[in-house]
């Protein structure tokens, strides 16, 4: 079951379904919205072709160039803290509904300066929704998240929400008592808090492996040791979190279900490789990591390649990770 | 120990499985919904006009089970109505528990809320199934009865939307046809204007919303014609049903309620307020599809190409039977296609000859006779009954169509083949 669940559009049953995909017959759900002639789908509890028979009496995808195709948000951001150098926890008010329906982990926005063009936008990361205000941790890095601090600029637009932050979702959303093994290092971090909570509220117990990372420094620790998790710090993912991680698997009794990371790519190919080194085979979640522009399916600079050849659009397709062919 | 597994429960896979438990083979029958019987807990009608004798050459031939019990739990028998002569209702409310005990107590593991999803093949033969919950369905021989309704999707874009019918798509998840996911390419059935499908032709109206009297009048007489006001009388409806045996001006000029159970209305659809308008239906709500008065479910848009033995083209372990095995409309189509194929399963896995049915059987002519018509563009439009239209005029010329069980016995004597699918195979 929750193999099938793993290969959908993360938002079929949400409002941004059906999208601008099954107008131009590139669904990546229903067949008749890829252009086939009959019904062939992977049943996930709503028929796509029908949503799109009632919704199109909304006039909601317009042919508008300027028409938000999500939420937006023109807005200020406050900087709460400096984590390290570059990097920000930033606080941005935004619209009700938008912080509403980015209180679920994985989910992500798009932000840029409102004076900039289109292409600005860049993705990140929810780490925390109160109330209406939302907190973001921003790696002033490349030419489009440096652009939001020059001049010191506080104005932001924000678009959202977006669901496809990490891969293997329905794991964290269907395991329940179970044991789970959370690893996060550097940027990573943000996004963890949201998925430890998601995973504490339906008994699980977790154990978290943190590591500063590229960023330097560890700035979740406390909140997860508040929320009853139990914390093991490394100065290095690599030769001692993973240390740490080989020690795990192969004590059978502290063996989790389900490994969660949130990190890097090499961060998640390194546990893929000590699980075969342990000879264990744990379902994992990781964040997602890919480079994205559009976020609706369009741009396809999300693209990855399965190791069945199909192409996934990861900025809307649920995926296994561990599937991907390592680039 | 040999192991067939059938995949959908409505009459074609019950007779399927029957066959193959008769002929020795350890059964698995596999429905998506909680229900067995498919398109059959709706329909009720048999024994009418040439599917008479299709039922008496399969008693002849062993694979009577099903039709007794239908004739056990008819609610009318003899009955004539506009087109039909000597016809049986079974009562759809009843006969579902009744075939299930039947099939259970040939050793056949019934397994409903099971939906197919996938098919695992190797070269040209069916290693294995998946279903919905991942988990795996082995087999030697597999036979498809997956029948050609809906789903959804495709009840919305060749018809007026799901509107819902007996399959429950959205509850139990869509139809999956095996023969589709094991890579053949289906036919698919028209309309007589050519569009892809065709809509169920009948809708069924609570009996309790009749006015008493004509409730009263449709118990005893097992059916009602009643003429059409003047403003109701149109044609155009006509052309989308899935049964021609139907689509005759009677039809048109009244409506004809058959107690099956429910009161079967012969339109595929009928709208609500209007359906009020005639005398004693004020009340009237439908009962299967809940929305008759808009649509009704569509069908044949996915049938697959095989040969005489009901073996799959191109798949050398895959039956197919019913719906599924061509277009053809009706319980006994479904129960004496099914049989054939369900005993063609088990000798597959023997590696006997298949049976083929010979043409001096109606079973054995109407399976050739389909398959010869889905070669060309016009036989596509039509649909193919022992009940009518075309297929039972052809009975009739050839002198397949007798009412007389002695002559039936007789002509399968002829062949050889009495009792055959009473025969233990293995
Ligand atoms: C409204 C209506 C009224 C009718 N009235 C009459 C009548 O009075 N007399 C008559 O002779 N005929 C009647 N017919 C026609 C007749 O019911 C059908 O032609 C016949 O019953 C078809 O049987 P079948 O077994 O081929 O298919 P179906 O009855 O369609 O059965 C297919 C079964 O397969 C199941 N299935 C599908 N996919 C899967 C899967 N992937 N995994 C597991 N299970 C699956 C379905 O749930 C279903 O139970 C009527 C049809 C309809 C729709
Ligand atoms: S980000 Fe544009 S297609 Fe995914």
């Amino acid at each position: 079951m929750l193999n099938k669940l793993l290969m959908s559009c993360i938002d079929i049953n949400s409002p941004y379904c059906p999208c601008l995909l099954s107008q131009t017959n590139h669904c990546t759900f229903c067949s008749h919205l890829k252009g086939e002639l009959v019904c062939d789908c992977n049943w996930s509890g709503v028929c796509i072709l029908y949503e799109k028979q009632w919704q199109q009496k909304k006039p909601r995808w317009t042919n508008d160039a300027d028409s938000p195709v999500r939420l937006e948000s023109d807005t200020e951001f406050i900087i709460k803290q400096k984590i390290a150098e570059h990097t920000y926890l930033l606080e941005i008010e935004v619209l009700p509904a938008l912080a509403q329906s980015l209180a679920k982990c994985g989910s992500f926005i798009f932000m840029r300066r409102p004076s900039d063009q289109q292409f600005y936008h860049f993705p990140v990361g929810v780490m925390k929704v109160d109330g209406n205000n939302i907190q973001v941790v921003i790696e002033g890095a490349g030419p489009k998240s440096s652009r939001l601090f020059t001049d010191g600029n506080r104005q932001v637009l924000v678009r959202g929400p977006y669901f496809n932050g990490i891969f293997g979702q329905p794991w964290i959303d269907n395991v329940d008592n179970g044991k789970i093994l959370l690893i996060a290092g550097g940027m990573g971090q943000p996004p963890a808090v949201p998925i430890a909570r998601k995973l504490l509220t339906n008994g699980n117990s977790v154990k978290a492996i943190l590591a500063p990372g590229k960023i330097g420094t560890v700035f979740i620790a406390a909140e997860l040791a508040v929320l009853g998790i139990q914390v093991q710090e490394v100065t290095s993912m690599r030769q001692f979190g993973m240390h740490a991680l080989a020690e795990i698997l192969a004590d059978p009794e502290a063996c989790p279900e389900l490994i969660v990371s949130a990190g890097p790519d090499s961060q998640h190919y390194g546990i893929i490789a000590a699980m075969q080194a342990a000879g264990v085979n744990l379902p994992m979640a990781a964040t997602n990591n890919t480079t994205m522009c559009c976020g609706e399916g369009i741009c396809g600079s999300c693209e990855r390649l399965t190791r069945n050849n199909s192409r996934v659009r990861t900025c809307k397709v649920q995926a296994d990770f561990s599937q991907f062919i390592q680039e | 120990m040999i192991n067939v597994v059938v995949v959908g429960g409505g009459w074609a896979g019950c007779a399927a499985a029957l066959a193959a438990a008769k002929a020795g083979a350890q059964v698995v029958l596999l429905e998506r919904t909680d229900l067995l019987l498919g398109t059959g807990l709706v329909g009720g009608i048999f024994r009418n006009n040439g599917r008479f004798t299709a039922a008496e050459e399969a008693i002849a031939m062993g694979g009577g089970d099903l039709f007794v019990a239908m004739d056990a739990n008819s609610r009318h028998r003899g009955i004539h109505f506009p087109g039909h002569s000597h016809a049986s209702f079974y009562d759809v409310t009843t006969m579902e528990p009744l075939v299930k005990k039947i099939l259970q107590n040939y050793g056949i593991d019934v397994r409903s809320r099971t939906r197919v999803a996938n098919v695992v093949k190797y070269r040209k033969k069916i290693q294995y199934l998946v279903n919905d919950n991942d988990e795996i369905i082995q087999g030697d021989a597999f036979v498809d009865t997956t029948g050609t309704s809906g789903p959804m999707g495709n009840c919305l874009k060749y018809g007026n939307g799901c509107a819902m019918c007996i399959l429950r798509c959205p509850t139990f998840g869509p139809r999956v046809s095996i023969t589709a996911k094991a890579d053949v390419k289906e036919i698919i059935g028209k309309k007589a204007d050519g569009s892809y499908g065709a809509m169920s032709g009948s809708c069924k109206i609570n009996k309790d919303s009749l006015r008493p009297e004509l409730k009263d009048q449709l118990e005893k007489e097992g059916m009602v014609v009643i003429p059409l006001p003047e403003n109701l009388k149109k044609t155009g409806m006509l052309g989308k049903k899935a049964c021609s045996q139907y689509a005759i001006a009677d039809y048109a000029e009244n409506i004809v309620l058959i107690d099956t159970g429910h009161a079967k209305l012969m339109t595929p659809f009928f709208p609500l307020d209007a359906l009020r308008t005639i005398p004693g239906l004020e009340r009237a709500r439908y009962e299967d599809p809940y929305s008759g008065g808009v649509g009704n479910s569509i069908r044949y848009l996915g049938m697959a190409p095989c040969s005489h033995s009901l073996k799959v083209d191109g798949v050398d372990n895959l039956f197919c039977a019913g719906e599924k095995a061509g277009i053809m409309v009706g319980h006994t189509e479904a129960v004496v296609t099914g049989l054939l194929a369900g005993h063609n399963a088990v000798r597959c896995c023997l590696d006997m000859q298949y049976l083929e049915l010979p043409s001096e059987l109606a079973a054995g002519d109407f399976i050739a006779f389909i398959h010869e018509q889905m070669t060309t563009e016009e036989g596509l439009r039509l649909r193919y009954t022992f009940s009518g239209s075309v297929y039972f005029e052809r009975m009739k010329k050839l002198e397949l169509y007798s009412s007389q069980r002695g002559e039936v016995n007789d002509r399968v004597t002829k062949t050889n083949l009495t009792d055959i699918y009473n025969t233990c195979l293995v």
